[in-house]
């Protein structure tokens, strides 16, 4: 498989002292579902948000389908970002809109200034869209106002915005913080199958470490600013959780030994 | 997912140190500028109150012969309304002059201001755009608006014109301020999200800023509406922008007819109302909406 994404040596500090992360350095394979776990406060939302630079970082390189990321001018960045979809904790969705606008807003990179303010779209595409919602079960939804749904369903509306992006890889940032456990393992589900059925690569933060553990390929563990850990979920051990949350006491709410069995 | 460990208990400290350590704690008040700061103005403004009624210079005028006199033209003015200059139907066409001069001035300052609202709207354009224009529409809001169709008066002469010109001026600066706000209020989340999608800034702004703000924007543009009628009636007195508000100045300055201006205010008064009810009527349909 190729590399799809490269993060090298990627620091970022806002202001003169507060280091938010230093010398990050680590690549992703195309198909993969890798989880970044660590502490609040750890860096991950950062982390995820340099690699659209949504926020720059102070230095560093990220390669991204063979795209040198950092060296973008506005309009190729804005080309790049087609290609990336982005997840958020808070769903992200324009509230007064219904569950069919806000999914086809995801082509907006796509069109010209002009169709984008009007929102014209094709036939094609908002049977694409609706096709994407009746994948995630939203069908009867379709034009329902977004503030009108649950907090899962408004979660799928979301992946169902960053999947019309046709994208290569989905950053997801908290996916299922704000979720009931219900809600969140159908948000997962649907990630994990996205990722297996569909070959797009998926970038999740958690906080889950049972969670993360269960779906994904691998594991990257942030500690301050820092990658403390970097391999695959079978291969993590207790200690390895311990020293990525830095607990003092050794005592930790999560279980191990049952993801593995799951 | 299960906890591992005991459940750690508070922790425990002996008695005397803890009470010791608490009023140690309690001790430390912060000193509040802002207290002092309020209690020290109520208690200036009641001392300037009381210097300023003890001080009036009440010439021969009787307090209470005073209050009958202006009791009796009130009595006049809303008892005994009559019509003498022009009829009715003048008086319905005057009115709807001075309603013609509050809707243009407001379409026109909404659609100048909410362009000049997004440029000065902090989270989607930039802090030196925003702030310019920002500090440039406080300047223009402070002069009142009168000062502003005078001051255009200069160059238009004096009349309708210029009661355009510096009302929609003033209207500007106030829906920039109202629009800006608005803007800034809204959901910052959503705008990541088009923008991590590769949006562009107009597509933004028409398809999450101006969606999600759309209540407020009417709100705001009905609310200077009814300012603007207010406006327009004093224009037509003061700036002879024509109007009802015309009528008013000549039946007061020209002819001393209390009963016409009675009649004239009716007429204000029962528009406004109408506004009133219809704006209130608008905005509980937004509520429903949003």
């Amino acid at each position: 498989m190729t590399t799809l994404l490269e993060v090298k040596n990627v620091s970022k500090h806002f202001g003169n002292d507060t280091k938010a992360l230093s010398n990050i350095d680590f690549s992703v394979k195309e198909g993969e579902f890798v989880s970044i776990i660590g502490p609040s406060g750890a860096g991950k939302s950062t982390l995820l948000r340099c690699i659209n630079r949504m926020i720059d970082a102070s230095s560093g390189d990220i390669i991204f389908d063979n795209d040198h990321v950092y060296e973008l001018n506005k309009r190729e960045l804005k080309k790049v970002r087609r290609k990336i979809g982005m997840i958020f904790q808070h769903y992200n969705l324009v509230n007064r809109l219904s569950v069919i606008e806000n999914t086809l807003h995801g082509r907006l990179g796509y069109k010209s200034t002009l169709a984008g303010i009007l929102g014209l779209h094709s036939e094609d595409e908002k049977l694409q869209a609706a096709n994407i919602l009746q994948i995630l079960g939203l069908e009867d939804q379709l034009y329902k106002r977004s503030d009108e749904l649950s907090g899962g369903q408004k979660q799928r509306v979301g992946i169902a915005r960053a999947l019309i992006q046709n994208p290569k890889l989905l950053l997801c940032d908290e996916p299922i913080a704000s979720l009931d456990p219900n809600s969140s393992k159908v948000i997962m589900d649907h990630l994990r199958n996205i990722c297996t059925s569909m070959g797009i690569t998926v970038v999740v933060n958690l906080h889950q470490v049972d969670v993360a553990l269960k779906y994904s390929d691998r594991i990257i563990g942030v500690n301050s600013g820092k990658i403390v850990f970097n391999g695959t979920s079978q291969n993590i051990t207790s200690s390895d959780i311990h020293q990525i949350y830095g607990s003092d006491e050794g005592k930790l709410i999560f279980d191990l030994g049952g993801s593995h069995v799951g | 997912m299960q906890a591992e460990g005991p459940i750690k208990p508070f922790p425990s400290h002996t008695g005397q140190d803890l009470d010791k350590r608490l009023l140690d704690l309690l001790s430390k008040k912060p000193f509040s500028k802002s207290t002092i700061v309020i209690r020290l103005s109520v208690l200036i403004l009641a001392i300037l109150t009381m210097y300023a009624f003890v001080s009036f210079d009440y010439k021969d005028v009787k307090l209470l012969d005073a209050l009958l006199l202006t009791m009796d033209n009130l009595k006049i003015m809303f008892f005994e309304p009559h019509l003498k200059h022009f009829t009715f139907t003048q008086a319905l066409y005057q009115v709807s002059i001075t309603l013609g001069l509050a809707f243009l001035t407001t379409i026109f300052g909404a659609i100048i201001a909410l362009m000049l609202g997004l440029l000065a709207a902090g989270n989607i354009s930039t802090k030196p755009l925003s702030i310019v224009i920002k500090g440039t529409v406080a300047l223009i809001r402070a002069v009142p608006t009168v000062l502003w169709v005078l001051i255009f008066a200069v160059a238009a002469g004096l009349g309708s014109v210029a009661a355009v010109i510096g009302m929609t001026f003033h209207s500007i600066s106030y829906l920039v301020k109202a629009y800006s706000e608005s803007f800034e209020e809204i959901d910052k989340g959503a705008i990541e999200a088009l923008q991590a999608s590769g949006a562009n800034w107009w597509q933004i702004v028409f398809q999450v800023v101006i969606p999600s703000s759309i209540t407020y924007i009417i709100s705001w543009t009905f609310m200077r509406f009814e300012i603007n009628f207010a406006v327009a009636v004093a224009m037509g007195a003061a700036a002879g922008a024509g109007g009802i508000g015309f009528d008013m100045f000549m039946a007061s300055g020209f002819y001393f007819d209390l009963s016409e201006i009675g009649a004239i205010t009716y007429f204000i008064l029962i528009i406004a109302i109408c506004l009133e009810i219809f704006a209130t009527h608008i905005k509980r349909k937004l509520k429903v909406l949003s």
